[in-house]
C-alpha cells in the first residue's frame, strides 16, 4: 500500500530530498505560525493588562471625585466655605409670642341685629327685583 | 537444577526491583496524591479573588455620609533592588512618601523578596511615585471608606453611629458592624489555567464568578441636623465644663433617628491611631440614671390608670418616709398643698412617689414595661447595653420609690427617649430605629405595629403637664423663639453612684419635643458630670436646666430653621 503523499510525489518524480524539504518546510509554516500566534497572544495580554490598569486608575480618579463632590456638600465644609466668604449666621427670627385669647364658644350668640335699610328702599328693591329678577352677588365657590 | 535457581533467583530479583518501583509509584501516586494534586494545581491554577464593593450609607436627604475611595500601598521587592540605586530608590520613597529613609536603606540592604513601605496613602502620592519609575517599587490599589468632615479637625460626621471598617473589610461598632453582612456583599472569582510562562491558557477551563456588591443604606438621619446637634453639643459640654454628652433626636411618628451625637469624637477615617475609650457609642451603650425625665413616664401611668389627674392635690411636706428611708424633695421644702402639674413643673420627687404609690406597684411596673424601661430598645445599631429590671415582686418598696423619680434604674438614652415619645406620639410606642432602607428593601422595624401604652387623652394631658413645665417650670431656659407657648418638655438631674454611694457629680438631662401637640421632633440632651462655673459653692447649678436644656434648645431652634417648622 502507498500513502497518498508518496502516490503525489511519484507523480510529480519527486526525490526523497523532495520529500524531506517538504516536510521541513511544513515544519517552518507550523512553527512560524505558532510563533505568530504566540506573539499575537503575548501583545494581546500586554493590551489587556495595560487597559486593566488604565481602568484602575481611571476608577480610582472616580472615587476621587466622587469623595470631593460629597465633602463639598458636606455640612462642615458648607460652614467653612461660608466663613472663607465672609458669610455670616443670621440671628434667629424674634416672633412676637402669641397672646392666648379667652373666646368662650358655650356662650349664647344673643340677639340678631336689626335691619337698619329705610322702608322705601324695600320697596324699591322687591320691585327691581320683580321686574329684573334676582341674582346672586356670590360667584359660586368649588 | 542451576539454571532454574538462577532463574529462579533472577525472578526474585528482578519481582523485588519491579515491587519497590511499584511500591515508590504507590506511595507517589496514592499517598500523597492530594497534596500533588494540590501543588500542581497551585502551579498552573491560579484564582483571582474580585473583591465587592461595600455599599455606601446615605441620609435621609440621600447625602452620602460613607464613601468608598481608592487608596494606595507601596511595596519593594529587595532583591530587585541593584546596591548601585538603592540610594536613589530610598531618597525617591522618603521625599515622596516622607517615610525615613534610613529605614528604606535598611530594608533594601536586607535582600528580602517582599516589603511593604507605606500603606493606604493617597492617590496623589501615587501618581508622583509612579512618575518616579523607581526600580523594584510596586504599587498596590486597595478600597478604603472615607468619612464626611466633623465639626473640629479630629472628628468626623456622625463617627460613633456609623462606626469604621478595619483594613481586612470588617465593620467595626456601629451601623458598618451592625449591617456588616448586608454592606459588605459576596466576593465573586476568576478561575484560570497558566502556562510555564505564567500566561493565561485562553482555551483552557475558566470560570468566572461576578462578585455581589453590598447593599446601600438609606438612614433616617439628617446630615444638617446631625452636624447642627454635634456642633451645640460641642459648645454645651466644653461650655459646662462636663465629662461628656449626647444628643439623639427621633422622628415622633415613625421612631427614626433624626440625630445621633457624641461628644468627645473620633475620626473614623483614622480609627488607627485613635484611643479606643472615643470609640464607646454613650447613647446605647452607656447606662445612666435618668432622674426626673422619669416623673412623664411614672405620672403618665398613673394618669392612664385613672389614679389621679393633674389637678389632683396631695399635700408635699418635703419628704416621704418609705421602706425605712426618708426621701426627700431636691429642695428639702415643704410645698404644702400642690397639684400635678406643679409636681412636673418643679420636679418634686414626693409628688411622683406619691403617684407612684396611688397607681400601686403591680401597674407602676407593667407601664415601665410598656414605655420599653425593662427591656432592650433594639435599635439597629451594635452594642446597645440595658440592665433588666428585677421581677416586678421581688422589688422593695424603696426601689419603687426611687424608680419613680428615676434613681436606682439604669436605662440607656435610646430606652428614655422612646418612652417619653410615646407622649408625643399619641400614646404609642415606636420602635427606635436608624436605617429606613437596606438596598430596596424596607426595614422591617419601620413595617411593625405601634403598641398602645396609654391613650391618646392620658398623652394629651401629659403634653399640656410638659408644656406647663416649660412655660412656668424648670424648662424656661429650652425656650425656643415664637415656640413658648408650643413646646413641651421636663429637666432631669439624678446623681452619679460610686461604689454604692451618691456622689456629687450628676448626670443632667433634658427631654422634650416641639410643636407641642404635633411634634416634628422628639429630642434628649444627657450632660455627664458637669462642672458648671460656680457649682463648687452650689451643686444644683449642675442641673439639667443649665447644663442641658440649653444645648436642646440651641439645637431645636436650628431645626426650626432647617425644616421650617411652624407654631401650632
Amino acid at each position: 500500500m502507498q500513502v497518498a503523499g508518496s502516490v503525489a510525489a511519484d507523480r510529480l518524480h519527486l526525490s526523497s530530498f523532495a520529500h524531506a524539504y517538504l516536510g521541513l518546510g511544513a515544519a517552518l509554516v507550523a512553527v512560524l505560525f505558532y510563533l505568530a500566534l504566540a506573539a499575537q497572544v503575548t501583545q494581546s495580554s500586554y493590551d489587556i493588562t495595560r487597559l486593566q490598569d488604565q481602568q484602575r486608575q481611571l476608577i480610582a480618579e472616580q472615587d476621587q471625585l466622587r469623595y470631593q463632590e460629597v465633602t463639598l456638600h458636606a455640612p462642615a465644609q458648607v460652614q467653612h466655605s461660608a466663613a472663607q466668604s465672609g458669610m455670616q449666621r443670621t440671628a434667629p427670627v424674634a416672633y412676637v409670642p402669641a397672646q392666648p385669647v379667652a373666646i368662650d364658644l358655650g356662650a349664647p350668640a344673643g340677639a340678631s341685629g336689626t335691619d337698619a335699610t329705610p322702608l322705601w328702599a324695600r320697596y324699591l328693591a322687591a320691585l327691581f327685583n320683580k321686574v329684573g329678577g334676582t341674582r346672586d352677588v356670590m360667584a359660586a365657590g368649588k | 537444577m542451576g539454571a532454574r535457581l538462577r532463574i529462579l533467583a533472577l525472578l526474585v530479583v528482578a519481582a523485588l526491583l519491579a515491587g519497590t518501583v511499584w511500591a515508590r509509584l504507590a506511595y507517589w501516586q496514592v499517598m500523597r496524591h492530594v497534596q500533588l494534586s494540590a501543588s500542581a494545581q497551585a502551579q498552573y491554577h491560579e484564582l483571582v479573588q474580585l473583591p465587592a464593593l461595600r455599599g455606601v450609607i446615605f441620609d435621609r436627604n440621600m447625602t452620602q455620609l460613607v464613601v468608598n475611595t481608592t487608596v494606595y500601598s507601596a511595596f519593594v521587592s529587595p532583591d530587585q533592588v541593584a546596591p548601585g540605586v538603592r540610594d536613589t530608590v530610598a531618597s525617591g520613597l522618603s521625599s515622596v512618601l516622607g517615610v525615613d529613609k534610613a529605614g528604606v536603606m535598611k530594608t533594601l540592604e536586607s535582600g528580602a523578596k517582599f516589603a511593604y513601605v507605606l500603606r493606604r496613602f493617597s492617590k496623589a502620592k501615587a501618581d508622583q511615585l509612579r512618575a518616579l519609575k523607581l526600580p523594584g517599587v510596586g504599587l498596590e490599589d486597595e478600597s478604603q471608606r472615607s468619612y464626611l468632615p466633623g465639626i473640629a479637625a479630629g472628628s468626623s460626621l456622625a463617627a460613633n453611629l456609623l462606626g469604621f471598617v478595619t483594613y481586612d473589610g470588617q465593620g467595626q461598632r456601629g451601623l458598618e458592624q451592625y449591617y456588616q453582612a448586608q454592606l459588605a456583599g459576596t466576593p465573586g472569582y476568576i478561575s484560570s489555567y497558566r502556562d510555564l510562562a505564567n500566561r493565561e491558557i485562553v482555551l483552557g477551563s475558566h470560570t468566572h464568578q461576578d462578585p455581589v456588591n453590598g447593599s446601600d443604606l438609606v438612614l433616617s438621619l439628617d446630615a444638617n441636623v446631625q452636624y447642627q446637634a454635634e456642633q451645640a453639643l460641642s459648645y454645651g459640654v466644653r461650655n459646662a465644663n462636663a465629662e461628656s454628652g449626647s444628643v439623639l433626636i427621633m422622628d415622633p411618628t415613625t421612631g427614626g433617628i433624626v440625630a445621633w451625637a457624641d461628644y468627645p469624637s473620633y475620626d473614623a477615617n483614622n480609627f488607627n491611631h485613635t484611643d479606643p475609650s472615643l470609640f464607646q457609642d454613650n447613647v446605647s451603650s452607656y447606662l445612666y440614671e435618668p432622674g426626673s425625665v422619669m416623673k412623664v413616664v411614672t405620672l403618665s401611668g398613673a394618669i392612664n390608670q385613672g389614679a389621679i389627674t393633674p389637678s389632683t392635690v396631695i399635700n408635699d411636706p418635703g419628704y416621704l418616709n418609705v421602706g425605712g428611708y426618708r426621701i426627700a424633695d431636691w429642695d428639702h421644702r415643704n410645698h404644702g398643698n400642690i397639684d400635678y402639674t406643679y409636681v412636673l413643673d418643679h420636679s418634686l420627687n414626693v409628688g411622683a412617689m406619691k403617684a407612684m404609690q396611688a397607681e400601686g406597684h403591680a401597674a407602676c411596673y407593667s407601664y415601665l414595661k410598656g414605655f420599653g424601661l425593662t427591656q432592650p430598645s433594639g435599635v439597629d445599631v451594635a452594642g446597645e447595653t440595658s440592665v433588666p429590671l428585677p421581677a416586678q415582686d421581688q422589688m422593695s418598696d424603696a426601689q419603687y420609690a426611687t424608680t419613680a423619680f428615676g434613681q436606682g434604674i439604669g436605662v440607656n438614652m435610646v430606652q428614655m427617649l422612646a418612652a417619653v415619645n410615646v407622649i408625643a406620639n399619641g400614646g404609642r410606642y415606636a420602635p427606635p430605629h436608624v436605617v429606613e432602607r437596606v438596598g430596596s428593601t424596607i426595614n422591617p422595624l419601620l413595617l411593625k405595629p405601634q403598641r398602645q401604652v396609654i391613650t391618646a387623652a392620658t398623652a394629651q394631658q401629659m403634653t399640656a403637664m410638659m408644656e406647663d413645665v416649660v412655660q412656668h417650670g424648670s424648662g424656661w431656659t429650652s425656650r425656643v423663639k415664637g415656640f413658648e407657648l408650643d413646646q413641651a418638655g421636663k429637666t432631669g438631674t439624678a446623681q452619679i453612684p460610686v461604689n454604692g454611694q451618691y456622689t456629687l457629680d450628676v448626670w443632667a438631662s433634658y427631654v422634650g419635643f416641639l410643636p407641642a401637640i404635633h411634634p416634628k421632633f422628639t429630642m434628649i440632651v444627657v450632660v455627664r458630670k458637669p462642672h458648671y462655673a460656680g457649682s463648687q459653692y452650689d451643686w444644683t447649678l449642675n442641673d439639667g436646666y443649665l447644663t442641658a436644656a440649653p444645648i436642646w434648645k440651641n439645637i431645636a431652634q436650628a431645626m426650626v430653621v432647617d425644616w421650617r417648622i411652624t407654631p401650632d
